[in-house]
C-alpha cells in the first residue's frame, strides 16, 4: 500500500516462522500472520491441538500449554469417569448395609432379652434399633441421590471436555506465536517439533492419568488395586498414602536429641558467658528505667522526644507515657523496654560489623544470606527449643531469641548501605591516600549511614514484635501479660496490655524516625 | 624544566583472571587483543605503553571512550597494579612502594581530579578541599587555612560552608580540583575533568586551569577525549587507540603530521590556524629564488614561528608572497599564496 517500511513486517518474518516451525510452515506463518494483523481475538483454529491436546503441547514443546491442559481434560476426564461407573453414594451403601447388620443384631438382642424377661431391657434395646433404622434410611436417601446425580455428572464431564478442547484448539496457536517470539530472542527455546519431549509427554500422561483417574471414579482404590495386581499395589504400597511410618523421623529426632544433649553438657560455660554479657547489658538497662525514679525517666524520654523528633512526637509520647502510668503498665512497660533495648543494642554491636563485613566480601554475603533468611523465616518456636536447652528460662534467653530474628535487617541494611557506596567515590579517597580504616570511616560509613539508619529502626520494630514469644520462655513484662490473657481468655488485659506494646513501639519508632530524619536533613 | 618527572616502560594492563598467562602468550607469541580475549577471556586494557612527562609539561593522553586512557592514569597513582612494565614518579619506582609508602605518595605527591568529581556528599566544600590533608593527619586550623587558600585559588571563596549537593557541576568541579590541589603535590592526574560540563562552563575551567597550572607549575597528565580540548591545554599529546599509544607529539607534530589514518580523521575537524607555523609550510628561499628569481626586497616579512592566522592578515595587505626569516633576521623561506592555501587546507604543502 505504501512505502513506509511499517508494512514490511510479515514478509520479512516468513524465513524465520519457517525455521522455527520446520513442519506445516504454510499453515503456521499464515495462522501466525492472522495473530499478528490484528490487535483482537483472531480467529486462529489447531485442529491437531485439539485433538491430541497435552501431547500437542509436548510435541511442540509448549510446556505451559501441556500442564494446564493435562489437568483440565483430567479434571474432564474424572467427571466422566464417575458419572459412566463410578460407585456414587457407595460410602453411603456401606454405612446402610453396616447400620442394617447392627439393627439386626439390635433386635436379636430385643428378643433374647424378651426371652429371658427382661421388657424394659427389650424396650431400650428396641429404641436404638429404631433410632439406627432412622438413619439407616437417610442413608439410603443419600446414596439414590447420589446415583441419580450420575448422569448429570457425566454430561458435565461432557461438556467440560468439550470447553476445554475448543480451548486447546482456539488458544494453541496464539501460544505457540508467543513461543515464536521467544524463540526469536532466545533461540535456545524449541523450535519444530521433537519425538522425545512428545515420548516424554505421553510417558507423564500414562504415569498420571490412570492412577489419577483410578483413585477418583473408584471407592476404596487400594481394596481395587489390590485385587488386580495381586497384593502388590494397593496392599503393600497404598496409592491413596505414601507407604512409610515415621521410624526415619523417629530416629533422626532422637540423634538430634542426643546432639543437642551433647552440646548443653560440654559448652555449659559458653552458654553461661553469652547469658552473662545478655544480663550485664539487661541489668544496666532495668537500673537505667526501673530504678531510676519514674519521673525523672518520663521527663527525659518526652525531653529526648521533644528534641530529637519535635513538638508533636513528644506530645504522641507524654500521651503514651501517661496512658502505661495509670494503666499500671508503667513497670512492666519499662521491663519490655530494656528488653528490646538490651536486644536492639546487641543487634546493633553485633549487626554493623557483621554488615560491613559481608558489605565488603561477597563471598562472606553468599555464605551468610542463607543464615539470614533461615533466622527471619524459621518460626520461632523452632529455636525457642534449643535456647530452652543451653541457655534455660528468663530474660537473657528471651534476649537471645529476639536476637535471631531482628538481627537480619540491620545487617543486610549495613551491606547493602557499603554496597552502595559509589565506587569513584571509594576511588577518589584512596587516590588521596586514604588507607582502610580513613576510607571505612571517612567515606564508606558516612554514606551508608542512611541505610544503616533504617536497618536499626527495623530492628527496633522486629524486637517489639518477638516480646509476646519471648514471654513464653519467661521474660516478664508486657509480653507475659497478653500470654497471661491469652491462657485466661481475658480480652480486656489483652487488648489493655497490647495497646500498651503498640504504643511503646510507635513511640519508639517515631523517636527514631525524627532523628534519623533530623541526621538526614541536616546532611 | 628537562626532568622527566613521570616514565612508563613498557607498561602492559590485562584484565582478567588468567592474566599473568595472557601476558606471557603475548610475549611469547604476541597475540593480538581479539585473540587474547578469545583464549584467556581477558581483556587487555593498556598494551605496551611508555612516556616520559617532564617537569611543568600539561600531558594530553586522548582517545575515545574504552581506549585505555583512564585505566593508564590511574596506573600512576597506582589505583590500578600494571600486569607488567614499569612505572616511576618523581624518580621513586612506584611499583615497588609498600603500603604507608604507597599512601604518603599519593596523599603528599599526586593530586587527582575526577569525571564525575567524587566528593563527599556529607562534608561541607571546605572539610572537601581539606580532605587530603585531614588523611595525611593536619590538624583542622592548618585544613582549613589551606583550603581557603585553595578555594581562592579556583575563585569558589564564600562557598565554604557549603555541601556539595548546593553547587552546580561547574562548581563542584573546582572544588575537585582545590582538593587536588590542596596537598600542593608535584603532579596532578586529571582524568577527563571538564568532560561532565556543559561547553561554556569547560572553557572557562580550562582558562582557569592553564591559568592556574602556569602559576603554581605542577606537571600535569590530562585525560580528555577531546581533542580540541587536548590541543588548547596539551603541551604534547598522545592519542590512544585500544589501548595503544598510536601517536605522541606537541600539537603541531599530531596536526600537520598525523601517525596514521585513525588519528588524521581525528585531526581532520581541527582548525589549524593557530597550530601550524611558517617554518612547516614554507618553500626553501634557495629553491624559490632558483624558479622565480631573486629580487625580493618588496616582500613583506615575518617571523619563521608566525601562525597561519597571523600569515593571512600579512597575506592580505600585499600581492607579494611572504619572505620567512629565522630567529637571526636571515631570510630562509618563501610562502606564495598557493602554498599558504595548501597550509590551511591540511598541513600538506
Amino acid at each position: 500500500m505504501n512505502d513506509s517500511g511499517l508494512e514490511a513486517g510479515p514478509r520479512s518474518l516468513d524465513a524465520s516462522v519457517t525455521e522455527f516451525v520446520q513442519v506445516n510452515e504454510h499453515y503456521y506463518s499464515n495462522q501466525f500472520a492472522k495473530i499478528q494483523g490484528t490487535n483482537g481475538f483472531a480467529f486462529s483454529w489447531n485442529t491437531m491441538a485439539a485433538l491430541l491436546g497435552p501431547i500437542w503441547g509436548a510435541l511442540r514443546g509448549a510446556w505451559g500449554f501441556f500442564w494446564t491442559f493435562l489437568v483440565l481434560e483430567l479434571f474432564a476426564l474424572v467427571q466422566i469417569g464417575r458419572g459412566l461407573w463410578g460407585e456414587l453414594g457407595a460410602d453411603q451403601i456401606a454405612r446402610y448395609e453396616k447400620l442394617l447388620v447392627n439393627i439386626a443384631k439390635r433386635e436379636q438382642q430385643a428378643k433374647d432379652l424378651v426371652a429371658s424377661g427382661d421388657a424394659a431391657g427389650a424396650e431400650a434395646k428396641l429404641k436404638i434399633a429404631d433410632n439406627l433404622k432412622r438413619v439407616a434410611a437417610e442413608a439410603q436417601e443419600k446414596a439414590d441421590l447420589a446415583s441419580s446425580e450420575a448422569t448429570s455428572i457425566l454430561l458435565t464431564g461432557l461438556v467440560l471436555l468439550l470447553i476445554v478442547k475448543l480451548l486447546e484448539g482456539f488458544l494453541a496457536n496464539r501460544t505457540y506465536e508467543k513461543q515464536y517470539l521467544t524463540w526469536r530472542a532466545n533461540p535456545t527455546v524449541q523450535s519444530g517439533i521433537s519425538r522425545m519431549n512428545a515420548g516424554f509427554g505421553i510417558l507423564l500422561l500414562i504415569a498420571i492419568w490412570p492412577l489419577t483417574l483410578f483413585r477418583f471414579t473408584v471407592s476404596d482404590p487400594d481394596a481395587k488395586l489390590s485385587a488386580l495386581t495381586g497384593g502388590l499395589i494397593g496392599d503393600r504400597i497404598s496409592i491413596t498414602e505414601f507407604p512409610i511410618n515415621r521410624e526415619y523421623f523417629a530416629a533422626l529426632a532422637k540423634k538430634g536429641d542426643i546432639g543437642f544433649d551433647w552440646a548443653a553438657n560440654n559448652f555449659s560455660h559458653v552458654f553461661e558467658g553469652i547469658t552473662k554479657v545478655i544480663r550485664t547489658v539487661l541489668d544496666a538497662l532495668e537500673i537505667v528505667l526501673i530504678q531510676t525514679p519514674w519521673p525523672v525517666v518520663m521527663i527525659v524520654i518526652v525531653v529526648m522526644a521533644f528534641r530529637l523528633a519535635g513538638v508533636r512526637v513528644a506530645i504522641f509520647t507524654a500521651a503514651s507515657l501517661l496512658y502505661l502510668a495509670f494503666m499500671g503498665l508503667w513497670e512492666m512497660s519499662m521491663i519490655t523496654v530494656a528488653l528490646i533495648g538490651a536486644g536492639a543494642f546487641l543487634c546493633v554491636l553485633i549487626g554493623i560489623p557483621l554488615g560491613i563485613w559481608f558489605g565488603k566480601s561477597k563471598r562472606a554475603y553468599t555464605i551468610a544470606e542463607p543464615v539470614l533468611d533461615f533466622m527471619q523465616t524459621m518460626p520461632a518456636f523452632v529455636y525457642l527449643i534449643p535456647i530452652i536447652a543451653f541457655f534455660g528460662t528468663g530474660k537473657p534467653p528471651g534476649v537471645l531469641a529476639t536476637l535471631i530474628f531482628a538481627m537480619p535487617p540491620v545487617i543486610r541494611l549495613t551491606a547493602l548501605g557499603m554496597r552502595g557506596v559509589p565506587e569513584t567515590t571509594k576511588e577518589a579517597a584512596v587516590a588521596f591516600g586514604c588507607s582502610k580504616w580513613q576510607l571505612l570511616t571517612n567515606v564508606e560509613l558516612p554514606l551508608a549511614m542512611p541505610s544503616i539508619m533504617t536497618g536499626i529502626n527495623q530492628t527496633i520494630l522486629m524486637s517489639l514484635s518477638m516480646v509476646v514469644i519471648a514471654s513464653l520462655i519467661g521474660a516478664e513484662g508486657l509480653g507475659a501479660l497478653i500470654l497471661e490473657a491469652l491462657q485466661y481468655a481475658a480480652k480486656g488485659q489483652g487488648l489493655l496490655g497490647g495497646l500498651a506494646i503498640l504504643l511503646c513501639a510507635m513511640v519508639i519508632d517515631r523517636v527514631a524516625q525524627g532523628m534519623y530524619r533530623k541526621k538526614v536533613g541536616a546532611d | 624544566m628537562s626532568e622527566d618527572v613521570i616514565t612508563l616502560e613498557n607498561v602492559w594492563k590485562i584484565f582478567g583472571d588468567k592474566a599473568q598467562e595472557a601476558m606471557r602468550a603475548i610475549e611469547e607469541r604476541g597475540l593480538s587483543k581479539p585473540e587474547v580475549l578469545a583464549e584467556f577471556g581477558c581483556v587487555v586494557g593498556i598494551a605496551d605503553c611508555s612516556f616520559e612527562v617532564k617537569r611543568g609539561e600539561i600531558f594530553c593522553v586522548m582517545g575515545l571512550s574504552g581506549s585505555g586512557k583512564s585505566t593508564m592514569v590511574r596506573h600512576l597513582n597506582r589505583l590500578i597494579e600494571p600486569t607488567a612494565g614499569s612505572i616511576s614518579v618523581l624518580g621513586k619506582d612506584i611499583l615497588s612502594l609498600k603500603g604507608d609508602a604507597l599512601r604518603e605518595m599519593r596523599a603528599r605527591h599526586i593530586g587527582m581530579v575526577f569525571q564525575h568529581m567524587a566528593l563527599l556528599p556529607h562534608r561541607t566544600v571546605r572539610d572537601n578541599v581539606g580532605f587530603p590533608l585531614q588523611v595525611r593527619g593536619e590538624p583542622k586550623s592548618k585544613r582549613w587555612e589551606v583550603s581557603q587558600r585553595c578555594l581562592n585559588m579556583v575563585n569558589l571563596d564564600g562557598y565554604e560552608d557549603r555541601y556539595p549537593r548546593e553547587l552546580s557541576g561547574g562548581m563542584q568541579q573546582r572544588v575537585g580540583l582545590a582538593r587536588a590541589l590542596a596537598s600542593d603535590p608535584e603532579v596532578l592526574l586529571m582524568d577527563e575533568p571538564f568532560s561532565a560540563l556543559d561547553p561554556l562552563i569547560r572553557r572557562q575551567l580550562q582558562d582557569q586551569f592553564m591559568q592556574l597550572s602556569a602559576e603554581l607549575n605542577k606537571t600535569t597528565v590530562f585525560i580528555t577525549h577531546d581533542l580540541d580540548e587536548a590541543i588548547r591545554i596539551g603541551n604534547r599529546i598522545a592519542i590512544m587507540k585500544d589501548g595503544r599509544i598510536v601517536q605522541i607529539g606537541t600539537p603541531e607534530e599530531i596536526v600537520t603530521n598525523p601517525a596514521d589514518d585513525y588519528v588524521r580523521d581525528f585531526v581532520e575537524g581541527i582548525s589549524k590556524l593557530k597550530l601550524v607555523f611558517a617554518r612547516s609550510i614554507m618553500e626553501p628561499i634557495n629553491d624559490y629564488k632558483a624558479a622565480h628569481g631573486d629580487d625580493l626586497s618588496v616582500c613583506p616579512r615575518a617571523d619563521h614561528g608566525t601562525d597561519l592566522d597571523q600569515l593571512i592578515d600579512i597575506a592580505t595587505t600585499t600581492e607579494h608572497p611572504i619572505v620567512i626569516q629565522d630567529d637571526n633576521a636571515q631570510d630562509v623561506g618563501v610562502i606564495t599564496k598557493s602554498r599558504l592555501l595548501k597550509g590551511i587546507q591540511g598541513g600538506k604543502a
